[in-house]
């Protein structure tokens, strides 16, 4: 028997009205069985709703199996005497960072699960020394929590359930709250705990690419393991992890894509150093494919900035905390235009002043100096409508759906056109419209914002704020923490209604697959100044650059640079799998093919 | 004005103050609050000056952010002045329509004022100085006999720790949701009161939705981490009196005993 063992697993979840009547039953696992050796790294993918999240709560006995049984150290959860030796046993780690940092000081915090479990004081002491120079924050010991970034608090996180020296660790959707680094880190982290110490993890996710190195993958869907195998088995079925909201590396895609069009790339394709060799294995061989497919490069290769300004910034700057020995200067001299109808990305590292560059946009915060334009007015003049601007400068929040407040979705969504004055019926008239824009129909007019699903209750946040008919949107992150199923259903309502309604959209995003997706042009921040500012494609050319400021380019960018290196000519530059999958074949199509690529890539 | 609280915000240096006992700063607190209280004319108000001065010297927390504690209760500051000046009888100095200033009430409200300034500065000194868990710990230990009694000490500290965790998190937050909701067209500041009373929904009802989603994430944190109430728990800096506590127990003793002599010499 592995440390944690499952037998026909069963949890559902009973929902009770206001007069204790079940009213409803929700199987939320249904008969799972796996076995985790120790020692090994172990990754649960799923789609949110999955039940991945309800089977790790049954690894600390958290929750209690409804049917079946699960042994955590060969202990049965359901006797209450083994409660505290399986807490001991198998640690746990959330989501949300903050939500599970007790104390008010990083020490006293990783000290905590000793002091319950009653460890002796000096022996307290040298566990949280050993915890902390286990996940590298021993520098930040005797740090405020709340002034750490989110990639360490989740490291202080798992800091504190070591020092209750487990055998196992069981994360829960550690990276989703992340930006990128902060993803990297954790995840590095992880690793390094189990090759080092040999501690079993227990990695639950929705990132494909964080299980690349894992041991064995289940993936969960429905309450039912759907697949179960080493990465290089789970990364070949492309097509049927899509189908369960899942999502693979770029190169894994493009690797089943070139597959498919003919040239002999082996399946599971992990890594861009993977993906590179066979290539160079397939042109030794003197593979040739037919391929007469567009060169797939919709893009631009640059800004058209011909089109008159909506919003325009001048010299913007802005300062926190002045007048204070923490004063810290955010933006420094910032001055862009967003012309009508163009999408725009905004990309920059954590700490970049993305969000506090966004919110001058609307008039939330004031520049220190400097102007903001919108149709060539200043927002500054005295007596300016700001109500009225956020009316047209329409602004979503990051996690937008914390300020749903009203009793159903349509109600919520009115409150931004009731807010600009309009009568009920237009007010309801916009609700419905926004509502519809963003794929909601009438049977989710009457439900409680609260019972929705995390994607729904974004899209209805995200309705809120197109009420208004906006002529500009802007949007903070609006993907953390969404599947990716979620992601591209948001990311392609957004493309549409920038298509469709003309509407300029300015996206802040810490994804670079999805910049280069959908943008038309890309805006670099690095610590509150501009910069890049250009077509995704002209900017991803300095991705050395964007390195240094804490960012990268799309992998299939690198693995155009890597094939580059060892002779493939690939005319163009590439930022998507789409543009990828085509300079390759016709790299392979022969002399035809040649010629078109050289025509492309001018 | 949610930002200006900063009660409950540990501001991390090393002083000889940092390192007292908590129930050693509890106590002095306690100390000072009463010494302010049996004052009474200006020399001892001088030599509360000079202890608090020192204190604060001591601590080497900047004075501003002492100061700044006070914004949060300028309300209450200029309410009992306004009280005090005018209500208070004695010699008229000034007098029109129903009103009349006293020269009492002027003293009155003076030292009501310094009496209120230096509580909040006081308190805030403590607060400053120590971290919310020693100091919870501290109230934890100092009122330990209530347990005989039934009072279920630990929770309360427990508590009272997590509370002021979760403070500066819950003050980001409506924050954000104000201004979230603000580019929904949301007015916090003009109408009439109930207006604005009423405007408050759409910040408190996601404000405490949040609270409570944090709430339970925090507790189910909190039991897989073990946490089963303050039976059989260790603690990872068990309180300890040092000598630095008894001078300091010594110090205060003085101070209180200066401050009675100085009110029944003046």
């Amino acid at each position: 028997m592995g440390i944690i063992k499952t037998d026909r697993l069963v949890f559902e979840y009973t929902r009770r009205d206001e007069e204790n009547q079940i009213e409803e039953v929700m199987r939320a696992i249904d008969g799972v069985s796996l076995d985790i050796k120790e020692g090994q790294f172990v990754a649960i993918l799923g789609r949110n709703g999955s039940g991945k999240s309800t089977l790790a709560k049954h690894m600390n006995a958290l929750l209690f199996p409804t049917d079946g049984v699960i042994w955590v150290g060969e202990k049965d959860t359901r006797k209450e005497e083994n409660l505290w030796d399986i807490r001991q046993t198998a640690g746990m780690v959330f989501q949300n960072p903050d939500n599970q940092i007790i104390a008010t000081v990083v020490e006293e915090d990783v000290g905590f699960g000793p002091e319950n479990m009653g460890v002796p004081s000096a022996e307290i002491w040298k566990r949280v020394q050993e915890s902390l120079e286990a996940v590298g924050m021993t520098a930040y010991r005797k740090a405020s929590p709340n002034h750490l970034s989110g990639g360490q608090k989740q490291r202080v996180a798992i800091a504190g359930v070591m020092a209750m020296r487990p055998r196992c660790i069981v994360l829960d959707e550690p990276t989703a709250m992340l930006d990128p680094n902060g993803r990297k880190e954790v995840i590095r982290t992880i690793r390094e705990l189990n090759r080092a110490e040999g501690i079993t993890v227990i990695l639950i996710t929705h990132y494909m690419e964080e299980t690349v190195s894992a041991d064995r993958i289940f993936v969960m869907d429905g309450g039912e393991i759907q697949m179960e195998g080493t990465p290089r088995e789970i990364f070949s079925r492309v097509k049927e992890l899509k189908a369960l909201h899942l999502d693979v590396p770029q190169v894994t895609e493009l690797g089943a894509l070139l597959a498919s069009g003919g040239l002999p790339v082996a399946s599971g394709i992990l890594t861009v150093k993977e993906l590179v060799e066979e290539l160079e294995k397939a042109r030794e061989s003197g593979a040739r494919v037919s391929y007469t497919g567009a060169s797939g490069d919709k893009r631009a290769e640059a800004v058209s900035l011909d089109k008159e300004p909506v919003l325009e910034l001048r010299e913007v700057t802005y300062k926190y905390g002045t007048g204070t020995p923490m004063e810290v200067k955010v933006l420094k001299g910032i001055s862009f235009a967003v012309p009508k109808g163009q999408f725009l990305s905004i990309i920059g590292h954590t700490g970049s002043g993305k969000s506090t560059l966004i919110q001058h946009l609307n008039g939330l915060l004031k520049a220190d100096s400097g102007d903001v334009l919108f149709h060539g007015e200043s927002i500054y003049r005295d007596g300016y409508d700001k109500k009225a601007l956020r009316g047209k400068v329409g602004l979503v929040f990051q996690y937008p759906e914390h300020q749903l407040f009203e009793e159903d979705v349509f109600t919520d969504v009115c409150f931004g056109p009731k807010n600009q004055g309009l009568s009920k019926e237009q007010a309801e008239e916009r609700a419905k419209e926004a509502l519809r824009l963003v794929g909601m129909d009438s049977s989710f007019y009457r439900r409680s914002p609260f019972e929705l699903s995390g994607g729904q209750k974004r899209r209805a946040a995200i309705a809120g704020v197109l009420a208004m008919e906006p002529e500009v949107l802007i949007l903070d992150e609006p993907t953390a923490g969404l599947d990716p199923g979620g992601r591209d259903e948001i990311l392609d309502q957004v493309e549409k209604l920038h298509e469709e309604k003309g509407m300029a959209v300015v996206l802040v995003s810490h994804s670079m697959e999805d910049v280069a997706r959908y943008a038309e042009r890309l805006i670099v921040l690095d610590r509150g100044t501009i910069a890049y500012d250009g077509a995704p494609k002209e900017v991803f050319r300095h991705y050395r650059d964007l390195e240094t400021m804490g960012l990268s380019a799309p992998q299939v960018t690198y693995l155009a640079e890597e094939l580059r290196k060892i002779g493939f000519s690939l005319g163009g530059d590439i930022t998507t799998v789409e543009e990828a999958k085509s300079a390759i074949l016709r790299e392979f199509a022969g002399a035809e093919g040649e010629e078109d690529a050289g025509t492309a890539g001018d | 004005m949610l930002r200006d609280i900063t009660l409950g915000q540990y501001y991390p240096v090393a002083s000889p103050v940092h390192r007292l006992d908590p129930r050693t700063k509890l106590m002095g607190t306690l100390v000072f609050l009463i010494s302010l209280f049996v004052s009474d004319g200006w020399p001892c108000y001088l030599l509360a000056t000079v202890f608090l001065a020192a204190c604060i010297k001591i601590s080497r927390v900047p004075i501003g952010f002492i100061f700044r504690g006070l914004k949060a209760v300028i309300f209450l500051l200029l309410f009992s002045v306004v009280f005090n000046i005018f209500l208070t009888d004695g010699d008229v100095l000034v007098r029109f329509w129903i009103f009349k200033i006293t020269k009492q009430g002027l003293i009155q409200a003076g030292y009501m004022a310094i009496r209120l300034i230096y509580l909040i500065m006081g308190s805030s000194l403590m607060t400053f100085t120590t971290t919310p868990t020693s100091l919870t710990d501290g109230l934890e230990r100092g009122l330990g006999f209530l347990k005989a009694v039934k009072v279920p000490v630990h929770e309360i500290a427990m508590m009272m720790s997590i509370a002021l965790r979760f403070i500066p998190i819950l003050t980001e937050e409506a924050d954000k949701i104000m201004k979230a909701q603000m580019a929904r067209g949301a007015d916090f500041e003009s109408g009439s009161l109930i207006k604005r009373a009423k405007s408050l929904i759409p910040l408190l009802v996601p404000l405490f939705i949040s609270a409570f989603r944090r709430a339970t994430d925090l507790a189910m944190a909190m039991e897989a981490r073990c946490y089963h109430g303050g039976e059989g728990r260790t603690k990872m800096f068990p309180l300890k009196y040092a000598g630095r506590d008894a001078a300091a127990y010594l110090i205060l003793a003085a101070y209180l005993g200066a401050v009675i002599a100085l009110k029944v010499i003046f």
